[in-house]
């Protein structure tokens, strides 16, 4: 690490940055300027990426063996049996009409279908319903991250007034007065009765065990060259090469798990109404994962985009240029072979399906 | 006025009083991975960290936590920048972009 030095134009570098953090204090509305001091930045050498061989490049896209339970909820059979009950119930709605299941549903992967989702009285809402697939690796939930843990991203919807419109008291008042459930929570908690926080870990167990099924890029991965197409192969390329794809959509479920303007024309503000101080989050949204993807169009936050070839063309033109677009995001000069190639990749991504039973609603 | 004058100060002290002024830094913050290279340290009041973004993507480190507020916005790979603390206590770091990146700088 060298020194940092500071004269001649660094010195004047050290002064533009610090009138730099003055106008982002102003920006953001602070009140003060007592705040640690920005230096000048310093050059410093970056490792070159390694060029390993494919097969350590597909080691960072095997699946794991096991889904992660939290310590705070371990799993258990009876927390998965209450969780999926109260999942698929609409009772858990203002209405009486809506369930969590109603826009993440399993047959539209574990979406709605729909470019925005539908809440309390049929009214759109403002975004496209996300996947709870592979929840179980999620690290913060929401399109805006504004959930921290998957317990309590299942309770925000619920009360939300626009979406499920049920108040906390009124629900835990209904499911009270039915039996059965009083049976199934006092065999996932026993002796703490009908809480909140049960109904948070059950539904949250229950949402782990939604999993992307094996897919053809599965058993490429394992071994078997033939399992997906030579266009889908150099798809893969692209995807961690010239695309550029990789430096998001990260690991076996493609997905860092965090914020990124990627130039869509929209005005929602997304994680800037959390984090607005920081410009690159003014109209960033989280990565989704790509695991069946082909199942759950139309695509973006916004739903604006009905195919994986709108997707990677907006990719490839880079979208609307501005001071919050992640830097990430720029023009790839893709051709028509190489777009094909990785849709052709992304379209290997999407499992086998296993039938999902809905359970027998308590009375 | 008040933000002017804090201005003055904080570039008279970190700027460098004299052209031959020098920093020595002492502590370094990596973030090769998407994380931090460590998730605690300890610095002395007018000391400075540098963040070194060593990894293949943009960070935005910065910190909310009162008196030393700062916000490097995005960096890009192969920069690292030094931020000094002036104020005592505990100071929250982040990735505006990455939340796996937290860490904790108490300055004593």
């Amino acid at each position: 690490m060298p020194n940092i030095v500071f004269r001649g134009p660094v010195l004047r570098s050290a002064a533009l940055a610090c009138l730099a953090s003055i106008a982002a204090a102003a920006l953001a509305g602070s009140q003060t300027f007592a705040a640690a001091t920005i230096g000048a930045p310093i050059t410093v050498p970056v490792p070159a990426p390694q060029k390993g061989s494919a097969e350590s490049l597909k080691d960072e896209y095997r699946r794991p063996a096991e889904i992660p339970f939290p310590a705070s909820n371990p799993f258990t059979p009876e927390k998965l049996k209450l969780g999926k009950t109260l999942y698929y119930d609409t009772r858990l709605s203002g209405s009486g009409a809506q369930s969590c299941a109603s826009c993440h549903n399993p047959g539209y992967g574990w979406g709605d279908g729909l470019a925005k989702g539908v809440g309390d009285g049929m009214k759109e809402l403002k975004r496209r319903s996300p996947t709870i697939v592979n929840a179980a690796w999620g690290l913060i939930f929401m399109w805006d991250g504004r959930a921290p843990s998957l317990e309590e991203q299942a309770l925000g919807p619920i009360q939300a007034a626009v979406e499920m419109n049920m108040p906390i008291e009124k629900l835990l008042e209904r499911l009270n007065s039915i039996t059965e459930y009083k049976t199934l929570f006092e065999a996932a908690f026993p002796g703490e009765g009908i809480t909140p926080a049960g109904i948070g870990k059950a539904i949250a167990t229950f949402e782990r065990t939604a999993i992307s099924g094996w897919a053809p890029f599965d058993s490429w991965i394992d071994g078997d060259a033939k399992a997906i197409s030579a266009s889908a192969q150099r798809g893969f390329a692209l995807f961690n090469g010239k695309a550029q794809c990789n430096t998001c959509h990260v690991g076996w479920n493609f997905t860092d798990d965090s914020f990124h303007d990627i130039g869509l024309p929209d005005a929602d503000i997304g994680r800037g109404a959390f984090l607005g101080v920081a410009v690159k989050m003014r109209q960033a949204f989280k990565t989704p994962g790509l695991r069946d993807i082909s199942r759950r169009s139309p695509f973006m936050h916004d739903g604006s985009m009905a195919t994986l070839e709108a997707v990677v063309e907006h990719y490839d033109t880079g979208g609307v240029a501005r001071p919050s677009r992640s830097d990430l995001i720029k023009p790839l000069g893709l051709t028509v072979e190489e777009k094909a190639d990785l849709v052709a990749f992304l379209k290997t991504l999407s499992g086998s399906s296993d039938v999902i039973a809905q359970p027998i609603q308590p009375r | 006025m008040k933000r002017f004058s804090t201005f003055c100060y904080a570039f008279a002290v970190f700027g460098g009083v004299s052209a031959v002024a020098a920093v020595a830094a002492d502590q370094s913050v990596h973030q090769k991975g998407r994380v931090f290279s460590v998730e605690a340290l300890k610095v002395k009041t007018g000391e400075a960290v540098v963040f070194v973004n060593d990894d293949t993507v943009p960070h935005n480190v910065m910190s909310t936590s009162a008196g030393n507020e700062f916000n490097l916005g995005s960096v890009a790979p192969g920069t690292a920048m030094p931020v000094k603390f002036d104020k005592a206590g505990s100071v929250q770091v982040i990735c505006a972009i990455h939340p796996r990146m937290k860490m904790t700088v108490t300055v004593d």
